[in-house]
């Protein structure tokens, strides 16, 4: 609600800070007769009716601000009587009278004549003092005043010669010339224009019709735009908001495990250095029994250790603890090294490998642990995952222009004849602690965070991974590498899923 | 409401609120077939080509008080479908009083309960507190099949404190009864807000009756209710 003036706030009980924000719509503003008419469109349409009926039209706003001016014929009269100083001052009368002057058969105003029965919607009649007269006629839209229209001056059809009140007022005034000038004025009976009048007020209303309706759609079509924008720049701060939250809450995960991983890694260290010193004898002989115990405990605390390692590696990186520094690698002498540290286990399992260098050596830049964790953790998985008698191959290609990248880059790729990845889970296995087969009686160790620790080093060097699998035929890792690194990047939390509002019972 | 002193002008907006083909548009030309000419403006609506509303229609209402005051009452529809729900809110901001135009039929019902909720948070949305802004329910299609019955409807009744009404608006029935308490109720929202009768010296009787002299109210019961001063429940 508001009240006072047009353009008042609205003052409900209970405002919502969203209401200041807003200026108060179309629907509710007053509108004026220039908001809803065209005016150039308008300007024609007055110009061919002046033209027509060779009469003058002038329409004008309730502020009196003019919309239409067309004149016709009286320009060389008017301006005749005009040149005279108390045809100046009357002249000037008349026309305020029939510009601002009450709609009203008061000051000099009165009905115009018409046919009995004829409706008149306030039309009223104001002379001139040179005998010429004028027509005005209110417009009307829902019950409120918008403006007028002025028809004339025109020569009443019953005027014969130049009235007394002209000569008597402008001395001095060739009564000849007067005549020959008033003779181009339209001369019919005010009856006639009457009906022209009405006749163009019923066009005007077809006007201000149509007028209003464009005027009004295309407003509102904009304030819902505008308010359809609002709603997602609303729902974009929520978004933003829950992001925060969200890493917030991923941070602090990443720091508590990285903690605990500190602390479980401590006491390992001891476990197994206790029972290095008891298998090598140090505290005395031990017996066959003893020593096959002793390297259980020592192999089980190693395979924990490794764990507890990667699970530190994951949680510095999502902590975004890790720094990557770059520096020159041969990537050649890179694979060649990381390749011989899974050489035992491919040979247990009687496993071909093969590795395929280009001739010339890759000379890049980046961190030499990193990329060495990325290939040792992609060679191994391929051997966990290749059953006995199968096959790994390698391959590195030269640096050459990458379009994935739109920069320098190489490729390593490691291919296996395994067990392969179902199609429904190729997007997954890059999660942290995600397990293809997450039963607990399944056939190949670990904890899931390899592939997680490869694609964040990857994407930290500006690189992507990819995978290719068919289940049972194998699986294909192709890792693409730009030459020149980018600065490293912070990683991205997942989406939650917000609970759907309780729905209203009403009918 | 505007309440505009200077000019002497109080302009009142309702508007018909409802899903998708509910009958808001009906509603509105049914009021304008029924309103002498100088007593209204022109009926504005922008459909599409399958008759649907695309913005909102228009009629304007007016007359004038004993105490010289132009009264405007504007009555405005929203476009019913799902995709329009911000120029809903456009048409919806400032409203004195909401007439809630629902399907009968029992297969409407979620739909009905959907635009009701939708209704509340576009209140919420555009400031407006849902709990003092007047709405009327109109059970718009009383004569198709599989209508929910006299009994259902006074469930709906007691539900809540909105008037029901039940209405064939192609027939004009229930119609103007459904203006007649929206206008009631905001009548007298209006009046708490900013004293009509103490400030202007409109009551609600002589508002009512203004709003109604110009409408064929025949077959109606609001020539009852005027003379009584009561209303729907």
């Amino acid at each position: 609600m508001s009240e006072g003036g047009d353009s008042g706030r609205p003052r409900h009980g209970e405002s919502a800070p969203r209401l200041d924000e807003r200026p108060l719509s179309v629907l509710e503003r007053r509108l004026t007769l220039g908001d809803m008419l065209d005016t150039a469109t308008f300007a024609e349409l007055v110009k061919s009716f002046a033209e027509l009926y060779k009469l003058g039209v002038k329409v004008f706003d309730d502020k009196g601000n003019r919309l239409a001016d067309m004149k016709s014929g009286n320009g060389d009269f008017c301006g005749y009587v005009f040149s005279f100083p108390e045809g100046k001052r009357c002249c000037t009368q008349t026309v305020a009278r029939v510009k601002d002057g009450p709609l009203a058969t008061t000051q000099n105003a009165r009905a115009p004549q018409a046919p009995a029965g004829t409706k008149l919607h306030g039309m009223i009649a104001v002379p001139c003092f040179t005998g010429l007269r004028y027509l005005v006629l209110p417009i009307l839209w829902e019950g409120d005043v918008l403006g007028r229209v002025v028809f004339g001056p025109f020569t009443p059809d019953e005027m014969g010669d130049v009235p007394p009140s002209l000569t008597d007022l402008t001395p001095g005034l060739d009564l000849a010339q007067a005549q020959s000038y008033l003779a181009k004025i339209r001369r019919a009976p005010e009856s006639t224009i009457v009906k022209v009048l009405l006749h163009f007020a019923q066009l005007l209303e077809t006007l201000v019709a149509a007028g209003q309706k464009t005027f009004l759609t295309s407003q509102v079509h904009i304030e819902a735009t505008l308010e359809s924008n609002r709603d997602l720049e609303a729902q974009n701060r929520r978004l933003e908001q829950m992001n925060l939250q969200l890493k917030d809450m991923d941070r602090l995960k990443s720091s508590f495990l990285a903690t605990v991983s500190h602390e479980l890694r401590t006491p390992l260290t001891s476990i197994i250095g206790y029972s290095e010193m008891l298998s090598e004898g140090l505290v005395g002989p031990l017996n066959q029994e003893q020593t096959e115990y002793v390297k259980t405990i020592m192999d089980k605390g190693d395979t924990l250790l490794k764990l507890i390692s990667s699970i530190l590696d994951v949680t510095q990186i999502e902590a975004g603890k890790v720094r990557l520094s770059f520096e020159p690698i041969s990537v050649n002498d890179l694979v060649t090294s990381a390749l011989s540290s899974i050489k035992p286990q491919a040979q247990k399992k009687g496993l071909t490998v093969d590795l395929k260098l280009p001739s010339r050596a890759v000379e890049v830049r980046g961190d030499r642990e990193k990329l060495r964790q990325v290939m040792v953790n992609l060679l191994s998985n391929a051997v966990k995952f290749t059953p006995k008698g199968g096959w790994v191959q390698v391959l590195v290609t030269e640096a050459k222009f990458q379009p994935e990248l739109d920069a320098d880059g190489w490729r390593f790729v490691v291919q296996d004849s395994g067990v392969g990845v179902p199609s429904d889970q190729l997007e997954k296995i890059f999660q942290s602690f995600y397990q293809v087969d997450n039963s607990s009686t399944r056939e190949f160790g670990g904890a899931g965070l390899g592939l997680a620790i490869v694609k964040s080093y990857v994407e930290g060097h500006g690189g992507t991974v990819r995978v290719q699998s068919e289940l049972g035929q194998g699986s294909r890792f192709e890792v693409v590498l730009p030459v020149q690194p980018p600065p490293p990047r912070a990683l991205i939390a997942p989406p939650l899923s917000e609970a759907p509002p309780a729905p209203v019972e009403r009918f | 409401m505007q309440l505009n002193h200077a000019q002497r002008e109080l302009t009142v907006k309702v508007v018909y609120y409802g899903p998708g083909l509910s009958g808001k548009t009906t509603n509105l030309q049914m009021i304008h077939a029924r309103t002498a000419g100088e007593g209204r403006g022109k009926l504005l609506t922008v459909e599409t080509h399958d008759d649907r509303t695309l913005f909102f229609d228009l009629l304007p209402v007016f007359f004038h008080t004993k105490g010289g005051y132009t009264v405007k009452v504007k009555l405005f529809t929203v476009p019913g479908q799902v995709i329009h729900n911000a120029t809903r809110r456009v048409v919806l901001q400032n409203a004195d009083g909401v007439a809630f135009i629902a399907d009968s039929r029992r297969t409407a019902s979620q739909e009905n309960n959907q635009y009701w909720g939708n209704l509340q948070d576009n209140m919420r949305e555009n400031g407006l507190n849902a709990a003092q802004v007047p709405v009327v329910i109109q059970f718009n299609k009383r004569d198709l099949p599989d209508t929910k019955t006299d009994a259902e409807l006074e469930e709906t009744r007691a539900r809540g404190k909105e008037p029901v009404i039940g209405a064939v608006a192609i027939r004009g029935e229930g119609v103007l009864e459904t203006l007649y308490a929206v206008l009631q109720l905001a009548y007298r929202k209006m009046d708490e807000q900013a004293g009509l009768g103490r400030n202007i010296g409109l009551g609600e009787a002589e508002f009512l009756k203004l709003v109604f002299a110009r409408m064929d109210t025949g077959g109606t019961h609001i020539a009852d209710w005027l003379a009584s001063g009561g209303g729907p429940r």
